[in-house]
């Protein structure tokens, strides 16, 4: 193959044909998009029977009482430095600059570790308090069951989310390390593509926080 | 096949086309720590309860901003084509659609 072929078979892999409805986004952005939707959906049914089956309940704990809302608050200041490190780590990507993808990319995988770590903690203390998933009572009163219940499905739906993230990065980085993602074109899009996810994550958080833990 | 070209490097996905958004980035990341500040401190603000709608509807627009800017922003919808927007509004009605139904069932248990 002479040096011109492998230019036209680049430069046919290297760019998306402008399309009349999506732009320049790739297949994979377009699929991207459409699990991002119907997940949103998931943590949207989850989010509806808290609040219904909150709202109806006789008895309800004020969740600021028992929730530590200041180490949460930090855990969500952490997702949105994470999420800043990614669109970041994306932009280095796009430049084709490796050694700032994979520091970008290993300081947000750093930060999804801490915030699970952060979950870990909570639950940890949340348990040995007595909030448990079945049963839960709080300084000897006995709580609605329900509580701990709607706080352990919601709050763990959303960590198995931030575990398969960091996942999902470990294995990017990998790829970054030998500069799969930093040889021009489109190439960068898988790091587009985790990111997307990544800030999905961020963003449902965002609403878990202030639904579960402020109000 | 898939090793870089040196001789005819294929070109940054940029192509100088598009420019480089750190600097909205950034102001979009301050805002939303100071989002989050305030956040924070509506609770305890407004622990009356007689507050609790306004601590709702103050908490639930502070969230919707925070969302909307990540989604802008972040996840670049304000730079996509309305399709992909559609597609990323598709919890958006369907939480309208859980919210009717739940009205409905409010508004018929007042009834009876």
């Amino acid at each position: 193959m002479t040096t011109a072929d492998v230019a036209a078979a680049h430069s046919a892999h290297d760019h998306v044909p402008e399309d009349e409805h999506f732009g320049s986004a790739t297949g994979g952005k377009v699929a991207m998009w459409m699990f991002i939707a119907q997940d949103g959906m998931s943590f949207g049914g989850l989010l509806v029977a808290y609040g219904i089956l909150r709202f109806s309940a006789i008895e309800w704990p004020v969740p600021s009482e028992i929730l530590g809302i200041n180490l949460t608050a930090f855990a969500t200041f952490l997702l949105i430095c994470s999420s800043l490190s990614m669109v970041m780590a994306v932009e280095g990507a796009k430049k084709r600059d490796q050694k700032a993808l994979v520091r970008w990319l290993a300081v947000t995988i750093l930060g999804g570790i801490a915030f699970l770590g952060i979950q870990v903690y909570e639950y940890n203390h949340l348990v040995h308090a007595g909030i448990g998933f079945a049963e839960s009572a709080w300084e000897g009163q006995s709580v609605n069951n329900l509580f701990g219940s709607t706080f352990y499905a919601v709050t763990g739906f959303h960590g198995m989310h931030v575990l398969s993230g960091v996942i999902y990065m470990i294995c990017i980085l990998l790829g970054s390390m030998k500069g799969k993602y930093t040889q021009g074109g489109i190439s960068y899009s898988a790091v587009e593509l985790v990111g997307l996810f990544w800030h999905f994550v961020d963003l449902v958080w965002i609403l878990v926080f202030t639904f579960i833990y402020l109000l | 096949m898939s090793a870089p070209d040196h001789n005819h490097p294929a070109p940054a996905a940029d192509d100088g086309h598009e420019e480089s958004h750190v600097g909205t980035y950034v102001t979009v990341f301050l805002t939303l720590g100071f989002l989050t500040i305030v956040e924070v401190f509506v609770p305890s603000v407004y622990s009356a309860e007689w507050n609790q709608t306004t601590k709702m509807l103050l908490l639930s627009g502070l969230a919707l901003a925070k969302v909307g800017l990540v989604g802008m922003f972040f996840m670049h919808l304000k730079y996509e084509k309305k399709w992909i927007a559609w597609i990323a509004m598709m919890p958006v009605y369907m939480g309208v659609f859980a919210i009717l139904l739940m009205l409905e069932s409010v508004y018929r248990n007042v009834g009876a």
